[in-house]
């Protein structure tokens, strides 16, 4: 039997079309994952808009949810087309993919831009370290020492996009890995559910650039060096908590603004997703290390988003009509009469 | 004495945050209480405290609204420029001065007329000494002029609306003013104003203002700004009447507004915001529309709507900030790599940055393509009249969407690019709508969207492109064409030099020359400019900018038979025309 999302959709109505990437590509695991996520969510397609920039990560919103309106955009510049998009349709969920060099390179202005302002959006970047359509050039996120398959090491030191999201008081940031499904899949679910700016930096493995053993975002070195910071499991609003199997170690429940849950189970120390201080020492600690860490490191819900600080009618923009856009002739006489009485 | 009424020119020299504009303002708008033609232009530098500041205001019966090409009465009140002010000017000039600056006024050839105006300032208030002596020259100039007492108190009353005090001590220093004029200096002035009959109809207006009350009529539903001189003020007069005039049912705003992070932030939130099915808009100028062309691109290549105001400064490069061009013409009509070509529209009076102000965004709307509005400096942040504006007399025009999938079941063989009814435009549908969805992009697509590099698909498209923009040519506005009978010259021109064309018209009938004028109102340009051109043995096109950018734009685009009786007179030194300057340069050209 076929099986069904609580919208009585296939998961074949999320999926897009086929993918022009390297075969092994760790991006095109993310657009699965992405999909599974959608289905799984029970998101209406048409509700959604894939937003990207430029760069092989920016191409994958092509090869997923065929049914949602998208626009690949130009390099870096993706966070501003999504907010004018939301400034006038606040009620679409976006769904966005940006790449390292899109979004720690010439995009930095407008990703650091989009944060501040809490834009309500999934922000998904597929960071392998290497511009890969240009054939294989370092980007701003690869870590010291790291080098790719031909040429040197890299000497310069790493953007840590999470360390900087966190800063800027995004409201939800997370690190993961394309080869982690079972994390990825939750911790994008739990995005997914949450209202204002969403981050996930996704270790994704460029197969044909970097995918050697002195690459520190290769397959073997991110399985071998991934600190995971707790186990998450995704329990959605519409499947009640009480039937969910308690785990018997610890874990805490982080509560989404859909009403969803997102379980953190221990794995050693115990990690405050509300604690700032701790997502960055745990980043730094893990660097130090030349390990990756990853779970969600960061969550201050509740914030508003950048249409909430506006005062905006509730109708979204787009939906007014030419009444409601269109003072009347009246109003345009009084303020003829205001300026001839001045 | 004869007096000459009506007609002179005054020129105000202060330095920058010493008070000077509300002064200037209160003598411009007085003479305007009194029905007096008048004019103001603000010659200020990019600085906000110290640098000098010149004032322009000329009354003219003709309705002349260039600045005067002599200076009539001269007042000096800035140290700093006070040698050079003074030896620029010609035998017989006006000087009302500053006695209080302890400088010389070595010009035994002009009437030259001293008060200590800082010193009786601060008999009425010592801390506010320093800007009150402004108001000393308003009341030597009312005395001069003979400016009736009730516009002067009206004037002070509008510039201080409300605060009581400050228009009781201005008004008394500008009567303790022409006391001391009227006891001193006595009945000297050849020049005077005479009332006339005022229509109760015309008040004054920036033209960044007229735009923005367009915008909100045209339904601006999302604007985009970074702040940029001199098109702030359009940006922040939507700000401030979007309360008024634009709440929703639940009292919500109905138009977001965002200050971008940048200009290419900017235009890039216009083009979401386009695509999903709003009106935006973004207001800048010529540095601005550098950063922007990126997505101007996006915009042209995709097919998206989407409003961009360019107020023109002086460039290139930073250039002179706070100066006026028509310099960006040419950028805009070509703006981005590749191919492009974009719909401009060419405002030249306030009335028409109103109604352009609408107009931009059911053209860009019609044509699914990026509209820019082209202002500048002078027309927009300096003071002009109108009669009021009119209500917009066409419903809105939303273009081809298709929001039912009735509409979408109506259209055969759709595609998001398929040119189904031969015009060049395709139909669009919204994201969110579920309708045909796809992924919009910069790269090169087929007529339903679809990534393509096939060389027939990019040529047709490029082509369709073409057609499409072409197609707006005699749907945007027609040019304003002054024709004379027997004239065989024809003058073309655009935007804000329609407030110098009367003078300069007349200047060329002085010499002998009778011309007919078009002013060009959009690019592309409409077939009447072509229909003018065929009609006149020779044609000069005369614009503020150093390189001839309309008569390059029509060179390229003009029959080549035409070509020939077209030339170009093109001039800038970054201050708004001056009618004798352009007049001599259109007969150096014909005679040449």
């Amino acid at each position: 039997m076929v099986k069904l999302n609580v919208l009585n959709l296939e998961k074949s109505e999320y999926k897009g079309g086929k993918s022009s990437l390297c075969p092994g590509c760790g991006h095109d695991q993310i657009s699965n994952i992405i999909i599974q996520a959608a289905w799984e969510n029970g998101i209406k397609p048409e509700g959604i808009a894939k937003m990207s920039g430029i760069g092989c990560s920016s191409k994958t919103p092509a090869y997923f949810l065929a049914k949602s309106h998208g626009f690949n955009t130009v390099h870096g510049r993706m966070p501003s087309v999504t907010t004018g998009a939301n400034m006038v349709n606040k009620d679409l969920s976006f769904i966005a993919v940006s790449g390292d060099g899109d979004t720690a390179s010439i995009g930095i202005g407008q990703f650091i831009h989009a944060i501040r302002r809490n834009l309500d959006m999934v922000y998904i970047i597929e960071n392998n370290g290497v511009y890969g359509l240009t054939k294989g050039q370092y980007s701003a996120t690869v870590e010291k020492g790291s080098k790719k398959k031909k040429g040197t090491a890299n000497e310069q030191a790493p953007i840590d996009l999470c360390a900087m999201a966190v800063n800027l008081g995004c409201t939800f940031v997370a690190r993961s890995f394309s080869g982690s499904k079972k994390q990825l899949t939750a911790l994008l679910r739990a995005a997914m559910s949450h209202r204002g700016m969403a981050i996930i930096d996704v270790i994704s493995p460029c197969v044909t650039f970097a995918n050697n053993d002195e690459s520190y975002r290769s397959y073997n070195y991110v399985k071998s060096n991934d600190e995971v910071l707790h186990i998450v499991d995704y329990i959605p609003h519409f499947s009640p908590l009480s039937e969910v199997e308690v785990p018997e170690g610890e874990f805490s429940d982080i509560s989404l603004f859909d009403g969803s849950t997102l379980r953190l189970e221990t794995v050693s120390d115990d990690h405050d997703p509300r604690d700032a201080v701790a997502a960055l020492r745990a980043i730094h600690e893990a660097t130090q290390d030349g390990r990756h860490v990853t779970g969600l490191l960061y969550y201050n819900p509740d914030q508003p988003t950048a249409t909430d600080t506006l005062g905006l009618t509730q109708t979204p923009l787009m939906g007014l009509s030419e009444d409601e856009l269109r003072p009347s002739p009246e109003s345009l006489e009084e303020v003829n009469a205001g300026f001839r009485a001045r | 004495m004869d007096k000459i009424y009506n007609d002179f020119t005054i020129n105000v020299a202060t330095a920058n945050g010493t008070g000077s504009q509300s002064a200037n303002l209160i003598i411009l708008h007085s003479l305007f209480e009194m029905g007096v033609p008048v004019s103001g232009k603000n010659l200020f530098p990019s600085n906000i405290s110290g640098l000098p500041t010149w004032f322009i205001i000329r009354a003219s019966d003709r309705g002349y609204q260039a600045p005067g090409d002599e200076t009539n009465i001269q007042i000096v009140m800035n140290k700093d420029t006070w040698e050079k002010d003074l030896a620029s000017l010609d035998p017989g000039t006006i000087i009302i001065y500053n006695e209080d600056a302890k400088l010389p006024v070595d010009r035994d050839d002009c009437i030259c007329l001293g008060m200590p105006m800082t010193t009786m300032a601060r008999g009425i208030s010592p801390k506010m000494a320093r800007l009150m002596a402004n108001m000393y020259y308003v009341g030597g100039i009312a005395h001069l002029l003979g400016i009736e007492e009730d516009s002067i108190a009206s004037a002070v009353e509008q510039q201080f609306r409300g605060k009581e005090n400050a228009i009781s001590m201005n008004l008394q220093a500008i009567s303790e003013a022409r006391s001391y004029a009227s006891e001193n200096w006595g009945d000297v002035s050849r020049y005077s104003v005479q009332s006339r009959e005022k229509s109760d109809e015309t008040f004054l207006i920036e033209g960044n203002e007229a735009t923005a009350l367009g915008c909100i009529y045209g339904g601006i539903n999302m604007l985009s700004w970074y702040p940029i001189t001199p098109s702030s003020s359009l940006a922040e007069s939507i700000i401030k009447w979007i309360p008024k005039l634009r709440q929703g049912e639940d009292g919500g705003s109905t138009c977001a507004v965002v200050q971008a992070e940048d200009e290419l932030a900017a235009a890039g939130m216009v083009l979401g915001a386009g695509w999903a099915g709003g009106r935006g808009m973004t207001c800048t100028s010529g540095p601005g529309i550098s950063l922007m062309s990126e997505f101007i691109g996006l915009f042209y290549f995709s097919e998206v709507p989407g409003v961009i105001w360019d107020i023109n400064r002086t460039g290139p490069s930073t250039g002179l900030p706070t100066r006026t061009q028509q310099g960006d013409l040419a950028m805009c009509y070509e703006a981005s790599h590749g191919d492009t070509q974009h719909i401009v529209l060419i405002p030249g009076t306030v009335d028409e940055c109103f109604e352009f102000g609408w107009r931009a965004f059911d053209y860009a709307e019609r044509f699914q393509t990026l509209v820019f509005g082209f202002g500048d400096l002078d027309l927009g942040m300096n003071r002009w009249s109108t009669s009021g504006f009119v209500y917009p007399d066409q419903d809105m025009d939303r273009g081809k969407v298709i929001r039912t999938q009735k509409e979408m079941d109506a259209i055969p063989n759709f595609g998001r690019y398929r040119d189904v009814d031969g015009d060049g435009i395709a139909h669009r549908t919204l994201p969110g709508s579920g309708l045909a969805p796809i992924l919009y992009r910069g790269t090169g697509h087929d007529e339903d969207g679809i990534y393509s590099e096939d060389p027939q698909v990019y040529y047709e498209a490029m082509q369709r492109l073409k057609r499409k923009i072409d197609g707006s040519r005699d749907i945007l506005p027609a040019p304003v064409i002054r024709e004379e009978d027997e004239g065989d010259v024809g003058i073309i021109f655009y935007g804000s030099m329609e407030n110098s064309i009367v003078e300069i018209d007349d200047l060329l009938e002085e010499r002998g020359l009778s011309v007919s004028t078009c002013r060009v109102r959009a690019l592309p340009y409409h077939s009447e400019v072509e229909q003018f051109i065929e009609r006149h043995d020779r044609v000069v096109v005369m614009e503020i900018n150093r390189d001839g950018q309309l008569y390059g734009i029509l060179r390229k685009e003009l029959p080549s038979h035409l070509i020939p009786k077209v030339h170009s007179v093109a001039y800038s030194d970054g201050l708004p025309p001056k009618a004798r300057e352009y007049a001599n340069r259109v007969f150096e050209v014909l005679e040449g």
